[in-house]
């Protein structure tokens, strides 16, 4: 079930991947960029252990305020060895349970850092079309705005 | 955009993901996917017999992925776009968002990098 319709994003970012690791694991980083246009932290929360928990606020142009939070599987932070820094986490949006699941590559390229992400796991969550309706409102309003 | 979903949607969708979870299925998808096909059409390109390759069939039309219209003893099965449409949207919807975020990543990185070497 996990396999189906994984959804796959890439982005080479100018910056060693101990730097975009950092971005993406210090909540006082994460603030400063996370979200697409219109959606803004509101707070973020990080535990980075394996088993331990993240949450991210997300104020969406609506000024509804949702939150995503999992747990992380995996943890690779940056090292002297070959193996690329990867976070594997949990994913829900709040009351639902995490059960997608988000993994995060930061491979070294030689612009920077290829960062490749994969979203997965959507087959069981239970509240997913309610939510999906939210977001698809707010992605459509975005459509509409020029920025 | 609508109401919340009722239980027979999220039973529906039980039934899309069980349908998709076999390669089998899949590949009929994919066939059906250029347009509308016999069942002998379909059985022939997987090495099964009728009574197979019509078991594999019934499961995607109970999903709603197909339909069957039945012309004395032929049976023409096509592709029905609803159901995968939903998946579409979610996969749009996560798309956008981790597009956005990643373009985001970048400009705050990079507008830090600035006079700084440390890249």
């Amino acid at each position: 079930m996990s396999e189906i319709a994984p959804l796959i994003v890439e982005r080479v970012i100018r910056a060693s991947p101990a730097r975009v690791f950092a971005a993406w694991t210090t909540p006082e980083l994460m603030t400063r960029w996370w979200g697409p246009e219109g959606v803004a932290a509101t707070g973020v929360e990080i535990d980075l252990r394996v088993g331990g928990r993240y949450r991210i606020g997300n104020r969406l142009p609506d000024d509804k305020v949702i939150w995503i939070a999992g747990i992380f599987e995996q943890i690779t932070a940056p090292g002297p060895t070959d193996e690329p820094a990867r976070l594997v986490y949990t994913w829900g949006v709040e009351p639902a349970e995490s059960d997608e699941q988000v993994a995060v590559v930061f491979l070294p390229d030689p612009a920077g850092t290829r960062v490749h992400l994969t979203h997965t796991r959507i087959a069981s969550q239970r509240q997913r079309d309610n939510h999906m309706h939210g977001w698809a409102g707010c992605l459509d309003g975005l459509e509409g705005l020029e920025f | 955009m609508s109401s919340a979903p009722k239980s027979t949607d999220e039973d529906q969708l039980d039934l899309i993901f069980h349908a998709l979870a076999n390669r089998t299925r899949r590949a009929q998808l994919a066939m059906l996917a250029q347009g509308p096909v016999t069942i002998s059409e379909l059985a022939a390109p997987f090495d099964m017999t009728l009574p197979a390759a019509s078991k594999h069939l019934k499961v995607l039309e109970k999903a709603g992925l197909v339909t069957r219209e039945i012309d004395g003893r032929v049976h023409r099965c096509s592709l029905r776009p609803d159901p995968l449409q939903r998946l579409q949207a979610w996969t749009e919807t996560w798309q956008h968002f981790w597009s956005g975020s990643l373009d985001a990543l970048a400009r705050f990185i990079e507008a830090e990098s600035q006079g700084d070497d440390d890249v």
